[in-house]
Formats: structure tokens, C-alpha cells, sequence
């Protein structure tokens, strides 16, 4: 493969990322490791001893797990909405962040199912769902969409990596012999002919716009989960796009706060340019208004309609003595600070973007966890004659330990795929002149944010 | 709010606590076992020093067969919520000169209430054809003893269906057993119920003649069992002289009414899915899997292609 200037100059400048593993990068992989073998210890414990090491019981029988789920289920928006819509339209400045966008898909649609996995209590059992599904349950609809999901996602993702691959094996990379094999495997014998590039460029164009709407329709299947329940808080018609619009949200603010940390990590000031903050933070602030919108608009008829139940899961939400406190800050760094930080000039700037992207996602967590613990603790047939710790969730070590070893597990996919392909395509630039326009060179030094080492 | 949660909790455990205290651990089935759990709340008691009064309501139901329903409900007060005792030795005894012959015992269920059923052959009633009975409950150390007594004049309520064409009634005849043979009661208000799944269905009331005899109308098109099966029941309640009496009939009157629901437009939980599902599913999963199909295959014919530069 030849390499233009552009290409040349990207691809020396990432090359020692891939060359070596470094002892930062030894570090970080042994300290999540670590976290990882942590939660390893917590996941046995729940094997051997069962549930009951968790906080969930009869009434509240989802918690953390289930929150955590939907959370990584909703991040892994970023690359399929957004590297999927960005690419149907062209859009140039899209090229040095897309890879990290569909790299946050493919990771985190491989670590949300596995919270189900940790929630579900008869594993042996697990067989089952493939060889007994009911078409009629939600769940079946969540098991096929999901490993469907997947599957696009990870193709979309091996699509843009093919012209990398055979960039990186015909490079002589200063790598083992195993890598440079499985280079060459990845890489389908690409030479960049013409009718290669047809075949490419048919197949990226497909899943483009086949990942949207599918990207769509999981994140509803996975509000249906809880729409098609008659429970307080839950028995709602606005689940669907609620649901999926607060994906794309938190799926932008990792995008955001990824895009961050790799240009902090491997010096990419000139690749993901302040620009590159901005615009997605323009994206951010629109999705905040009109997540902001659906929650007002779904907790405003909960509460005018007062309905018994749903007024009894509502109050506890308005009442700081319970939930009060999390719904406040769920709001206030979801929706107000990142609409507020994008919406004045003088803070929109990439360390602050990142900072309320932090903050949003954060949010947006704490946003899942209500959605689905006091809802629980508002069955509709009251509990009677029953321990208190039966009717209230609080979650156990064990299960913060698995929540923070699925963080981890996150990180450490991020940490060696940075270490096997570039996180700015390489291919993605030069092929045409618009290409130059998105990279120029006399951007870079205009840069304001400070975190540049 | 959530101080009356826990002020609720704190009572139900509380409640719960006592009453574990009384139950017997020697069965798990407690509906069915018969054993006297009264005996095994000592650490009841050690927890709750002032020992509850229980409410011991009894009722006696003189049947068409002969035999007698004695039936008791044992409930009281625990820190002001209603608690119903439930396996619980309640013993029965007839009295006959201020003497008390004992019957038998039983104990009482989930809701706190029993049944005892003595046939009326061995039952010696008193110089007016009075029978006495007497429930007790022995008491504990954490509950109170309880007894109550009954009273009643042996009668018999008997019940004939007549079907004449599309007219269907009840004739019931309620005679006095107390004081040799038979005679009529008068003016005594019967009332005729069918069984439901809940409480009786009253349908029709009428008051006995001179001759203790009353015709009660019976309406048609009342939903019965899968082949249209009704349970008829005459009834006497309450009555001073001659207490509950009770007979019943099972006759075919009613519509018949299937068990099963057969009209399940919704039937989301049937074996097969709704046929828009299906074919919702698989135009969706055709659609998707055949694209990466298609993009797999195109794969393919990238590796086959012969490397040669653009």
C-alpha cells in the first residue's frame, strides 16, 4: 500500500503506539487486570454462595447489574449513530475520531451483555433462551437484537480497519511475528485496486446505513424490556425514543471523553483538534435539550396524571430523604451543566467539554439506576410480613466490584486496541483533496486548550 | 413516609414474632397437620410479657345430614393490628348438665379459623331439646384462654328443586327435631344462595308457612360450572331458637361455563406468537442478516482477488 504525505506523516506519528507496549501501558494493563481479578473473586463468591451475596431479592430483583447493562448498551451509540450518520452524510471532520467511535461500539455491546449474564441466576440454564425462545418476550427480542447489533458493529468496525491492516503489514512493522501474521490475515490480501476499493467502499456504505436503524431499534427492544411492564415508572409510550436518545447523549460524552484521553495519551493535538470538542459538544448540547425535553415531558404527566403508584415511585424521586438527591444531580450535570458549558462561548473549551462530558455520563448512569430500583421498591401488590432489606436495594461489594471489574474490562479493551491499530485512520485520509481540509496543518497551532504536554 | 414504613415493619415483625411463637414447628404443611402448637412459644413470651386476649368467635351449623358444623375463628389484637392465630388447638366439648364431654379438637388454618364436625346420632340434647356446645382455647403463655359457647334447639331444613317447564324454585321445609317428632316451624325466613367463588350468591328469600313450609323462586341463566352445574343452598341464619342451619343441592340449572379461556385475543403467553410477530421478525432479521451476508461475501471476493497495484 502506498501512503500519501498526509497518510505518511499520520502513520509515522502513531507508529511507535503500535510498536511497542510501554511501560505505561504495561501499567495500566496490569492495574486493571488487577481490578478485574477483584471482581473475578466477587463473581465466585456469587457463583458459589449465590445471590444472596448480592443485594437484590425478591422485590428489587434488578440493581446494578441491569443499570450497568443498559449504560455500556447505551455508549456503544457513539460509533453506531454517530460514525454511522457522519459517514452517510461525508462528513470530513469525522475521519480522526471514528475509529475511537466505533471502538466504543464494539466494546461496549461485548461488556453490557455480560451484566445480564452476572444478573441472571441459573446460568446453567442459559441454553435455554436459544433453545426454547419465546418470540413473544421482550427478552427474546433483547437476545436477538443485541447479538445482532453486535454483529454489524463489529463488521462496521473490521471494514474501516481492512485498508489500516494491510497499511500495517506492509510497513515492516518492529513488531512479533504473530502480529505482523495476523496482520496480513486481517488484512484480506488488500492492494488497494480499484475494484478492492469498490468492494470496500459498497460494504461500508451498507452497514452505514443499515447500523442506524438497527442501532435504533436494540436500544427500543431494550426499552420495551421495561415499557411492556406494568409497573410505576416504567408503563410508558416514550420509552422507546427516550431511551434511544439518551443512548446517543451518553454515547457521545464517552466519545468525547475518550477522544479526550487519546489525544492527551498519544499527542494527537493535530489530529482531533479543538474543532473536533466543539462540534460534538454542539451535537452533545442538542441531544441534552432534547433528552431534557423527554425527561420533563415523562416525569411532568407521571406527576400531573398522579396515579397512585406512579405518584408513590415519583415521590420518592422528589424526596431528598430517598431518591431526591440522585434525581437532582441525574438533572442538573445531565442536562443543565453540559447544555450550559457548550451553550457560553468562553467555556467551550475541550478540557471543560470533556470535564461535563464526564459529569453527563456519570449522570446518565445514576439516571439508569432510577429508572429501575425505585420502580422495584414500588410493587404493585405491597409487601407484607417481610424483612425490610427485602423491600429496599442496596447494592452489595460483590456487585460494585463486578460493576467497577466491567469499567476496568472497558478500559483494558481500550488500552490494547490502541496498542494494535491506530486510533486515527490512517486510510481514512488523502485519498481525496477534500481529505487536506480536514487535517490542515495551520489548525493545529491555533489549539487553546492547555492539556497539551 | 418512610418513618410510617418502618413503624409498619416494626409491628408486622412484631406481630409476625408472637405468632411464630405460637405455631408449631413440627409440620411444615400447617394447614393439614394436626398438632397443637401452643405448646412451643416460650421465647414468645420472653419478647412479648403482656399476654394477648384473643377473640374466640364460635358458630354451630346444623346440616340436612344429621351433623353439625362447629366452626371457630380465633383472632386479637397485637400492637393494634388484627392478627388472625392460625395453628392453634381449639378444643370442643358438648355440655350436658353443666357436665363438659369432650369431642374432639382441631386447629385452625392460615386465617385463623377451624371446623369440627360431630354427627348428630351421639349428641344428647337437655329437657327442652336443646344442644350446648363449647369451644376452648386452652390458652398459652403468651396468649389468654378463650372459650364461647352455643346454643340451639335441634331442627331440620330440608330443600326440594322443582323444575316445571322454563320455572324453576326452591321448596324448602324447616321442621323442630327438638322435643320428639317433627313439627312444622313457622314463619321462619329461609334464604336461598348458590355458591360462588367467593361468598354465596343470595337469589331468593321466602318465610315458612304453617306448615314450615316455603316455594323461593330460582332464576334462570345463572353461569355455572363447565357443564352447568349449580350448588343451591338453603339457608336459616341466625335464628334465636334453632341458630344456622344450612343443606344443599347440586342441580343443573346453570349455563354452563368453561374453565378455560378459549377467546385469547392477546395471548401473548400461547405456544405460537401472533402471526404479525413473526412476520415483523423475520422481514427484520432477513433484512439485517442478509446485508452482512452480502458484506461478507463481498469480503470474500476481496481475499480472492488477484494483488496486483492500482
Amino acid at each position: 500500500m502506498e501512503l500519501n504525505k498526509y497518510q505518511q506523516e499520520i502513520f509515522n506519528h502513531q507508529r511507535p503506539n503500535i510498536e511497542k507496549f510501554g511501560r505505561r501501558a504495561w501499567g495500566w494493563t496490569i492495574f486493571y487486570l488487577l481490578w478485574i481479578g477483584v471482581g473475578g473473586y466477587a463473581l465466585y463468591l456469587q457463583v458459589v454462595k449465590g445471590h444472596e451475596v448480592t443485594g437484590m431479592r425478591d422485590n428489587v430483583v434488578w440493581g446494578l447489574y441491569i443499570a450497568n447493562f443498559i449504560f455500556f448498551i447505551g455508549i456503544s451509540y457513539a460509533g453506531a449513530v454517530i460514525s454511522g450518520i457522519l459517514h452517510i452524510l461525508k462528513v470530513e471532520w469525522r475521519k480522526p475520531i471514528i475509529r475511537i467511535a466505533e471502538m466504543i461500539t464494539v466494546v461496549s455491546t461485548i461488556i453490557g451483555p455480560v451484566f445480564i449474564l452476572l444478573c441472571v441466576g441459573r446460568l446453567d440454564r442459559l441454553h435455554h433462551l436459544f433453545l426454547y425462545p419465546r418470540l413473544q418476550s421482550p427478552i427474546t427480542w433483547d437476545v436477538l437484537a443485541i447479538g445482532t447489533y453486535f454483529t454489524g458493529s463489529a463488521i462496521f468496525l473490521y471494514l474501516a480497519l481492512i485498508k489500516d491492516f494491510a497499511i500495517y503489514r506492509d510497513a515492516k512493522l518492529n513488531v512479533p511475528k504473530w502480529k505482523q501474521k495476523l496482520y496480513k490475515v486481517l488484512a484480506l490480501g488488500y492492494k488497494g485496486t480499484p475494484s478492492q476499493k469498490k468492494h470496500i467502499s459498497i460494504s461500508m456504505n451498507l452497514m452505514a446505513i443499515m447500523i442506524v436503524p438497527l442501532a435504533i431499534i436494540v436500544h427500543s427492544v431494550l426499552s420495551w424490556i421495561f415499557g411492556m411492564t406494568l409497573r410505576p415508572g416504567w408503563h410508558s409510550t416514550i420509552f422507546g425514543p427516550y431511551f434511544v436518545l439518551a443512548a446517543i447523549y451518553s454515547g457521545t460524552g464517552v466519545l468525547i471523553m475518550a477522544m479526550w484521553v487519546y489525544r492527551r495519551m498519544y499527542k494527537l493535538n493535530s489530529y482531533i483538534q479543538d474543532k473536533h470538542f466543539v462540534y460534538l459538544g454542539y451535537i452533545m448540547m442538542i441531544l441534552g435539550a432534547a433528552y431534557g425535553y423527554f425527561t420533563f415531558s415523562e416525569y411532568l404527566t407521571n406527576w400531573y396524571g398522579s396515579e397512585k403508584w406512579d405518584n408513590e415511585v415519583v415521590s420518592k424521586l422528589f424526596n431528598l430523604k430517598e431518591y431526591g438527591w440522585q434525581f437532582l444531580f441525574a438533572n442538573v450535570a445531565g442536562i443543565i451543566l453540559p447544555i450550559a458549558i457548550v451553550a457560553i462561548p468562553k467555556t467551550r473549551k475541550p478540557n471543560l467539554i470533556a470535564l461535563v462530558s464526564l459529569f453527563m455520563v456519570i449522570a446518565l448512569w445514576v439516571k439508569r439506576y432510577l429508572i429501575i430500583v425505585p420502580t422495584l421498591e414500588t410493587p404493585l401488590l405491597p409487601m407484607q410480613d417481610t424483612r425490610p432489606e427485602f423491600v429496599k436495594y442496596s447494592a452489595t461489594w460483590v456487585e460494585w466490584a463486578l460493576t467497577l471489574a466491567g469499567i476496568a474490562t472497558f478500559f483494558l479493551f481500550f488500552t490494547l486496541m490502541s496498542k494494535f491499530v491506530t486510533i486515527i485512520p490512517i486510510s481514512e485520509f488523502g485519498e481525496t483533496e477534500k481529505t487536506k481540509a480536514a487535517i490542515p496543518e495551520t489548525e493545529a497551532p491555533k489549539a487553546k486548550d492547555t492539556d497539551t504536554p | 413516609m418512610k418513618k410510617r414504613f418502618s413503624e409498619n415493619i416494626k409491628i408486622k415483625l412484631l406481630g409476625a414474632i408472637v405468632v411464630a411463637g405460637l405455631l408449631s414447628v413440627a409440620s411444615p404443611l400447617a394447614g393439614t397437620a394436626q398438632t397443637d402448637s401452643t405448646a412451643q412459644n416460650a421465647d414468645a413470651t420472653q419478647q412479648e410479657p403482656e399476654l394477648i386476649s384473643p377473640s374466640l368467635e364460635f358458630a354451630a351449623v346444623q346440616k340436612s345430614d344429621n351433623s353439625i358444623d362447629l366452626k371457630v375463628r380465633l383472632r386479637g389484637k397485637v400492637n393494634g393490628q388484627s392478627i388472625n392465630f392460625y395453628k392453634i388447638k381449639i378444643s370442643f366439648f358438648q355440655v350436658v348438665n353443666e357436665e363438659d364431654i369432650p369431642l374432639g379438637f382441631s386447629i385452625t388454618d392460615g386465617s385463623g379459623k377451624t371446623l369440627f364436625n360431630v354427627t348428630g346420632d351421639s349428641l344428647k340434647t337437655d329437657s327442652e331439646g336443646n344442644l350446648h356446645f363449647k369451644a376452648v382455647f386452652a390458652g398459652n403463655k403468651a396468649m389468654d384462654p378463650a372459650e364461647e359457647v352455643v346454643a340451639m334447639k335441634r331442627a331440620l331444613l330440608e330443600m326440594t328443586p322443582i323444575k316445571e317447564d322454563s320455572l324453576l324454585s326452591i321448596q324448602v321445609k324447616l321442621s323442630d327435631l327438638g322435643t320428639g317428632p317433627a313439627t312444622p316451624i313457622k314463619e321462619a325466613t329461609i334464604g336461598v344462595f348458590v355458591k360462588r367463588s367467593f361468598l354465596p350468591l343470595k337469589v331468593g328469600e321466602g318465610t315458612t308457612d304453617e306448615n314450615g313450609e316455603a316455594t323461593i323462586e330460582f332464576p334462570n341463566g345463572l353461569p355455572g360450572d363447565p357443564k352447568g352445574n349449580l350448588t343451591v343452598i338453603a339457608r336459616l341464619d341466625e335464628n334465636e331458637i334453632y341458630g344456622n342451619l344450612e343443606t344443599t343441592s347440586v342441580q343443573n340449572w346453570g349455563v354452563p361455563v368453561s374453565d378455560k379461556i378459549e377467546n385469547q385475543p392477546r395471548a401473548l403467553w400461547s405456544t405460537h406468537p401472533p402471526i404479525w410477530m413473526l412476520i415483523t421478525f423475520i422481514v427484520l432479521m432477513v433484512t439485517v442478516w442478509g446485508h452482512y451476508i452480502v458484506i461478507v461475501y463481498e469480503l470474500f471476493r476481496l481475499r480472492k482477488e488477484k494483488p496486483h497495484t492500482s
